[in-house]
């Protein structure tokens, strides 16, 4: 038995895994239960700050590569500005241009930019994500990564207020799934479920949490 | 605060649409380096690129300009997101290399090479002097390469326990040097 064998005192223990996960290490399981402890554990989540802190002098071994302007897009998602639109067909827009009516159906025909993103739910360790708009009256969620959920059950949206119960805001499917809010509740978390088909038989989430996220007010 | 990444990190935080263009422009070449290094290849690296300022949005109201460089950061959140999707693909893909992957730099020079070429600080270098030669380059190549135990363990020709117990003892000891 060399030295190496012996196991590490508790707080060495923590200390290392702080570390592994730094490093990236560990697998996608571990990585999510180190996240989740991060989270209310502050002496842990100060232990992952100073591994972040001590090997900052590795960065360096990143090399900038030039980037593409991607801002348009990455504004697009935060703010809900459509994309900088490719000029529609010019020799079109020209001859329709004496024309008022075609005008009207051209703008028609212009995607309505998408609301805004309030919440992202489901963390970047789970291939199952989902994410919450806010357009000014309603909350608008779809799922944007993995499947549905299995035959016989059903996928449930859960809204949760400070120190307040679940409450449910419905059954998600392929299409978004609206929901009537004036004004974005900023701080609730919203979580969806794996519930049997018909949605929780309780009034309360029965199932595992597929993805949760809190909303942030922009 | 002599940190130009944390003054537009934490006018970011305010909501300064501005300084998030800023913000962009400043650090966008350096947090792509990171997720092309650690995904390989370029349409992935912009994908999370995308997804890495999203968060950078939403949560620069956590960062503490007391606690830490704002580029620091920044490369925190490039790496575990770019590590989340690598840890995320199937394991069929997870060690396939041939698949288009793009020219990243510096990724199998000499030990003592990467070590100029990373122009790692003295301290640094002198603290990952003190480990034996193939554990530093394991720690490196995690860190950078977004490489797994697994990839260590075959990598490097041992079982997954000892790759783990090796690399535990190596970062235990690399803090007591850094801390000095």
């Amino acid at each position: 038995m060399t030295p190496d064998d012996l196991p590490l005192p508790p707080e060495e223990a923590d200390d290392a895994l702080a570390a592994e996960y730094v490093l990236g290490v560990i697998d996608l399981a571990e990585r999510a239960a180190v996240e989740a402890r991060a989270k209310t554990d502050g002496v842990f989540a100060a232990r992952i700050a100073a591994w972040e802190a001590r090997l900052e002098g590795l960065n360096e071994g990143f090399a900038e590569v030039p980037a593409p302007d991607l801002l348009p897009r990455i504004e697009a998602r935060i703010f809900g500005q459509a994309p900088r639109r490719r000029p529609l067909f010019g020799w079109l827009a020209g001859a329709l241009a004496a024309a008022a009516v075609a005008m009207v159906a051209v703008a028609v025909l212009l995607p309505a930019p998408p609301a805004p993103i309030v919440a992202t739910l489901g963390a970047q360790t789970d291939p199952l994500r989902f994410e919450a708009r806010h357009d000014g009256a309603n909350l608008i969620v779809t799922r944007v990564a993995g499947p549905p959920a299995p035959a016989g059950q059903v996928q449930e949206l859960w809204i949760i207020a400070p120190d307040a119960a679940p409450v449910s805001l419905g059954l998600l499917a392929e299409a978004p799934l609206t929901v009537a809010y004036p004004d974005t509740p900023t701080g609730w978390t919203l979580a969806v479920s794996l519930e049997p088909e018909g949605g929780s038989p309780t009034g309360a989430p029965t199932g595992p949490v597929l993805a949760a996220g809190t909303i942030t007010d922009l | 605060m002599d940190d130009p990444v944390a003054e537009m990190v934490v006018r970011v935080a305010a909501q300064d649409r501005a300084a998030f263009r800023d913000l962009y422009s400043a650090t966008a070449p350096k947090l792509l380096g990171v997720t092309l290094r650690i995904l390989g290849t370029r349409s992935e690296a912009e994908d999370a690129l995308q997804e890495v300022f999203t968060r950078v949005w939403l949560r620069a109201g956590r960062f503490d300009p007391e606690k830490g460089r704002g580029m620091t950061w920044l490369i925190a959140i490039a790496r575990n997101h770019a590590i989340d999707r690598l840890r995320s693909r199937p394991p069929a893909a997870a060690g396939d290399s041939g698949d288009e992957i793009d020219a990243v730099p510096d990724s199998s020079v000499s030990a003592e090479g990467r070590l100029i070429a990373m122009g790692e600080a003295g301290r640094m270098r002198d603290c990952f002097a003190t480990l034996e030669p193939d554990r530093a380059d394991a720690v490196r190549g995690a860190y950078l390469d977004g490489l797994s135990y697994v990839d260590l363990a075959a990598r490097h020709a041992v079982p997954l326990n000892t790759m783990r117990t090796w690399l535990r003892r190596s970062l235990l000891k690399l803090r007591e040097c850094l801390d000095q």
